[in-house]
């Protein structure tokens, strides 16, 4: 920081990126603020910086941040994120690759850019990745953090770091963090955002590689796992949380320390429309008696944690697919309206202490529908896809690693 | 008697024909179909015009008219070609039975109106071209002659139609010669053909009707979509598939290796500005490599970036209404 407030101001210095036209109809607004603010590139990445502690500082607030005030900050950093995403002058094809990978998939940067305005994600990952430094610290020199997956702004750990940086808190000979991502696009921007942060220091390494296969050469304090969408599906998460937490110190902990991922049987409406007519904005503290009241919860289809992962078996299907297995759930009878119901898988995150994340409070806890669920009804035209079973039938569910990861019932 | 041919068709592909006929000095007149003027249309009669001539036109109410011009001009044989009316026993008897017709198929089989659609759909890898009597029932008059066209892997309809017009004097000099050198060996139709040796029944070749159009993911392979497209491209707006609430127009696709296991088909796998936009099928992959929208053509990429298609999305979601 220091060196960049001396540094002599030439014409050069002026932030004038040769961005992909694409990016730069995306992020129009933010850099023509840039362009017209006439920063220099010491005064852009500063104002970065402040606006990632700020978002922190709210969070780590000891009076509660309202809403908006969440809201604003987060914006304000990913607003400053988006232009260094545009200094690093990624090429279309690198900023615009998305695809299915063996064990899931694997987001485009443009795509994985609104990660970091996740509120209650980042918020519940970074009081709980927190709470967990501290604890470690407690008895030990230095923490070393593996963040597979962190896409191109990492954003559980880079604003946790801004504000470690500027708070004094903790410094680089006490946190070093191992960045890992298959995406090149994603590797190009962090770097950017690290060099743009000033927060070199704390890097153990930056590796392009799937995190399904990358094996860490040193041992790892603290696993952070993001990558994962609502519903537990999608993404690589288990098959990566499954890899990579044999390489966890014996008293490494992966963050979250568990998800325990649920079903229900709800109607459409009630739960994703009426729920929320008059509600500010979708988190758990607003959710409805009226709606909670009229689910019929299955229970518990999986927990993840650290030795849950460990003594977990993979099953190798005929057809390459594999899969492990997930919790056996009885169908409750006595439910007159069962036929008119959809299953929704939710998840519930303990991110570590009592820091977690609750349904709703984030895009990864949406209650997601599985509209191929099929109890005491039939589907019109039935399907190899298609699950049907009664009320009173016990369901075998799996968790899919393969291709699209999600869970497979089967009546057990 | 010198052969005077009435050709009867109501597309430019027929100048193929026209030019050789004239060539010869055996074109009589051209009989035109009954239809609004469409710009195919209005271009081959502007042609005739221009090279004056005698054109005629074909009325569904009654043949009488048609006869007497027929008459009137000489001609007294016929050759039908993309003539979409079918020809009565009147007609018929004029030209004493001296009336051919050209279509592409190996009949007896894909009989009817849209062979060529239905043969690429299918996956031909070559289409006859036949030369035959018209009789009372369509498609099914002696056999003359015929040649063998090679289909092309990315022959499209429209231009698998271009390389019949090229080829439809080469037919036709085919007759003249076999007629001429006494050769000629008028074949009656087989009612069964034989398919890798089994006698099956002909296929029929109906009007096309938008659900013939549908990709089933579910079901089709890659090869099946990528016939499909080609098949209803261009006149018949390619083929269809379901996003969202609209119905997309998919003019071209290319089968591509996939071996991900697990991936529903239907599902985008992948969206890449080199590669394309990659959807997953019941046996590999392919990639919508052109689709028709009502905002504009695109390439699979574009479209994909312009209208929010991401990978991992599916392309025909099933069970939709259960909300």
């Amino acid at each position: 920081m220091e060196k960049h407030q001396k540094h002599n101001v030439s014409v050069t210095d002026y932030a004038d990126p040769k961005i992909d036209q694409l990016l730069k109809h995306t992020v129009r607004n933010q850099l023509e603020s840039l362009l017209k603010a006439k920063l220099t590139t010491a005064q852009r990445q500063q104002a970065l910086t402040q606006s990632f502690v700020d978002a922190m500082s709210l969070i780590f607030s000891t009076t509660q941040a309202t809403h908006a005030q969440l809201t604003a900050a987060f914006e304000a950093m990913y607003e400053q994120a988006l232009q260094s995403m545009s200094m690093a002058e990624l090429s279309e094809e690198l900023l615009t690759r998305q695809y299915i990978a063996p064990t899931g998939l694997i987001m485009s940067p443009y795509n994985s850019r609104h990660t970091i305005k996740d509120i209650y994600r980042i918020q519940g990952y970074a009081k709980g990745i927190d709470k967990a430094i501290r604890g470690m610290l407690s008895h030990k020199d230095s923490v070393t953090i593996l963040y597979p997956a962190c896409g191109p702004f990492a954003p559980l750990i880079l604003p946790l770091l801004s504000y470690y940086k500027n708070q004094n808190e903790f410094n680089h000979e006490q946190i070093k963090v191992l960045f890992v991502d298959t995406h090149p696009g994603a590797i190009v921007t962090l770097k950017q955002l690290i060099d743009d942060l000033q927060l070199g220091e704390f890097v153990a390494d930056i590796i392009e590689k799937d995190a399904t296969v990358y094996e860490p050469e040193q041992a790892v304090d603290l696993l952070v796992l993001e990558a994962m969408q609502h519903g537990f599906t999608r993404e690589g998460q288990l098959a990566i949380a499954k890899h990579l937490v044999k390489f966890l110190t014996l008293d490494g902990w992966m963050i979250p320390r568990s998800v325990s991922i649920k079903g229900m049987m709800i109607h459409g409406e009630t739960e994703y429309n009426q729920q929320w007519k008059d509600a500010e904005y979708c988190h758990s503290d607003h959710l409805r008696d009226s709606a909670l009241n009229e689910r019929v919860e299955l229970g518990e289809l999986m927990r993840i944690d650290k030795s849950a992962l460990l003594e977990m078996t993979e099953i190798e299907l005929d057809d390459d697919i594999r899969v492990v297995a997930a919790n056996t759930i009885k169908i409750p009878t006595g439910v007159e309206d069962m036929s008119t119901r959809i299953l929704a898988i939710y998840a519930q995150i303990n991110t570590f202490g009592e820091e977690g994340l609750d349904q709703y409070d984030s895009g990864i806890t949406h209650p997601k529908p599985d509209m191929n669920f099929y109890i005491d009804a039939r589907p019109r035209e039935l399907e190899h896809t298609h699950f049907v079973a009664n009320s009173g039938d016990t369901v075998q569910f799996y968790y899919q690693l393969s291709g699209m990861p999600g869970f497979v019932p089967v009546k057990a | 008697m010198e052969v005077k041919y009435a050709l009867f068709s109501g597309s430019c592909l027929c100048l193929t024909a026209v030019q050789y006929l004239l060539q010869r000095g055996q074109l009589s007149c051209v009989v035109l179909i009954e239809a609004e003027p469409n710009p195919d249309l209005v271009q081959l009669q502007r042609f005739l015009h221009h090279h004056q001539i005698p054109m005629l036109q074909y009325k569904t109410a009654s043949d009488d008219a048609l006869i007497a011009d027929l008459d009137r001009l000489g001609a007294n044989s016929g050759i039908a070609y993309l003539f979409k009316h079918k020809l009565r026993a009147k007609l018929i008897d004029f030209f004493a039975g001296d009336v051919l017709n050209i279509h592409p198929s190996a009949l007896p089989d894909y009989r009817g109106p849209m062979p060529v659609f239905w043969q690429l759909k299918n996956g031909a890898d070559t289409v006859r071209l036949t030369l035959h009597k018209v009789a009372e029932q369509l498609d099914t008059g002696d056999i003359a002659t015929h040649i063998d066209l090679p289909v092309h892997p990315f022959d499209t309809s429209q231009c698998f139609h271009q390389k019949i017009a090229q080829a439809v004097p080469a037919l036709l000099e085919q007759f003249a010669q076999q007629q001429a050198a006494g050769t000629l060996n008028w074949q009656a139709q087989s009612e069964h053909i034989d398919i890798d040796g089994e006698q099956c029944e002909p296929r029929y070749a109906a009007h096309v009707q938008v659900e013939d159009l549908l990709i089933d993911w579910r079901h089709h392979t890659s090869t099946e979509i990528v016939n499909l497209a080609r098949a209803a491209n261009a006149e018949l707006g390619g083929a269809r598939f379901k996003f969202r609430e609209g119905m997309l127009q998919l003019m071209q696709a290319s089968s591509m290796e996939c071996k991900l296991a697990g991936i529903k088909p239907g599902t985008i796998l992948e969206l890449d500005r080199i590669k394309g936009l990659l959807v997953k099928t019941v046996d590999g992959a392919i990639r919508l490599d052109t689709i028709l929208t009502e905002q504009g053509i695109f390439d699979g990429y574009r479209f994909a970036v312009l209208f929010g298609l991401e990978p991992g999305l599916e392309v025909a979601a099933s069970s939709e209404g259960r909300m």
